[in-house]
């Protein structure tokens, strides 16, 4: 169990990436009315970004 | 013995017996009953935040008004369950403990802060203050408000010390109790993740982004920066009389929460926070006798 759980939280920068951010960013785009770049759709956007971010994250130990 | 009538010369001369009778008996004048502005304050402010997601998520309320609600909500959902982690509303065995035990636990559910971790390492931030190993708070040691704010940021990055130092304040104290802090600390935490991400995929982000997470970072950053930082800057000195400090902040009594007392609190723990700047005051003659840092207060 507590393995589980660490396992979840050592991956949990990317899953909030992908969780959160994602829907966040295109609903933050639809809300302002822009178009994402490269004429991908708002939530491949957001996977995109939401995603790499997260990873990066997960990875280095910090989003910044 | 009231120190009002004695002369800053006599309560000088007075030696550590006697001093510290004089301490006591002045702080015990500003205990018991039961603070029923801060179960008020817990209430009311719980009902507040909760309220804002059937307002918002209807269209009721728009988000540029819910945004700044949410933030001072949060930014005051700590202090009334600080109030029972003292038991400062009801002790156990009292007919009202269930309420001290209810305020405890509702107060911090926007903060994410289960009542029993604050409880136990808190405890222990108040038996280790300033210790570089084993105050949980220790991580908001800086050197001044820009590198606290650098500081709070980095504390805040997954590797950050912030809730490792929780963690391991419960893992060291090793008792069934923490343990079972533990798990519930885990739960919230997926349960918090989980709300945000079940929010944000049906379709409401831009609500749970700016009526909890950003919020609550913001809050955040406020409690740390007045609970935290401001009373036991600069964090050099452990002991009773030196591990906590008052403090004069522009932003007065209300907006800086009671803080600048806070050195009675650390103290005397079990004076309700209302009445921490009367007690100041009060014990503030022999607070200078015992060369405590005031800050011009």
């Amino acid at each position: 169990m507590q393995q589980i759980l660490m396992g979840l939280f050592r991956i949990m920068p990317l899953l909030f990436g992908l969780g959160f951010l994602a829907p966040l960013l295109a609903q933050t785009l639809e809300r302002l009315h822009w178009t994402a770049p490269f004429g991908l759709s708002p939530i491949v956007f957001g996977l995109l970004v939401g995603g790499l971010w997260g990873a990066f994250a997960t990875i280095k130990g910090r989003w910044l | 013995m009231k120190a009002s009538v004695l002369s800053e010369a006599e309560i000088a001369a007075l030696d550590a017996r006697g001093l510290i009778r004089l301490e006591k008996s002045i702080a015990e004048g500003f205990m018991g009953g039961v603070p029923w502005g801060s179960v008020a304050w817990a209430l009311a402010n719980t009902t507040v935040w909760f309220a804002l997601w059937p307002l918002t998520l209807s269209g009721w309320l728009p988000l540029w008004a819910a945004f700044p609600i949410a933030t001072v909500s949060i930014a005051l959902s700590y202090l009334p369950s600080h109030e029972a982690q003292h038991r400062i509303i009801a002790r156990p065995g009292e007919p009202l403990f269930w309420l001290n035990e209810l305020i405890g636990h509702i107060s911090t559910l926007s903060l994410v802060l289960p009542y029993d971790v604050a409880r136990l390492t808190h405890y222990e931030h108040h038996k280790h203050a300033n210790h570089p190993e084993l105050d949980p708070d220790i991580s908001t040691h800086a050197a001044g408000t820009l590198d606290f704010l650098r500081r709070s940021l980095a504390n805040r990055q997954p590797s950050g010390a912030a809730d490792r130092a929780y963690g391991e304040t419960l893992q060291r104290l090793g008792t069934p109790e923490a343990g079972r802090a533990m798990l519930v600390a885990a739960v919230y935490r997926l349960s918090y993740f989980g709300i945000l991400f079940g929010l944000a995929w049906s379709g409401h982000a831009l609500e749970a982004a700016l009526v909890w997470w950003l919020p609550r970072h913001l809050a955040a950053t406020y409690i740390q920066y007045y609970l935290s930082w401001a009373p036991h800057h600069p964090a050099q000195e452990i002991g009773r009389y030196r591990d906590t400090r008052a403090f004069r902040s522009p932003l007065g009594n209300i907006l800086t929460m009671g803080m600048q007392f806070h050195i009675v609190h650390h103290l005397y723990p079990r004076i309700p926070l209302m009445r921490t700047p009367a007690a100041y005051w009060a014990l503030r003659p022999v607070l200078k006798a015992r060369g405590c840092e005031l800050g011009g207060l």
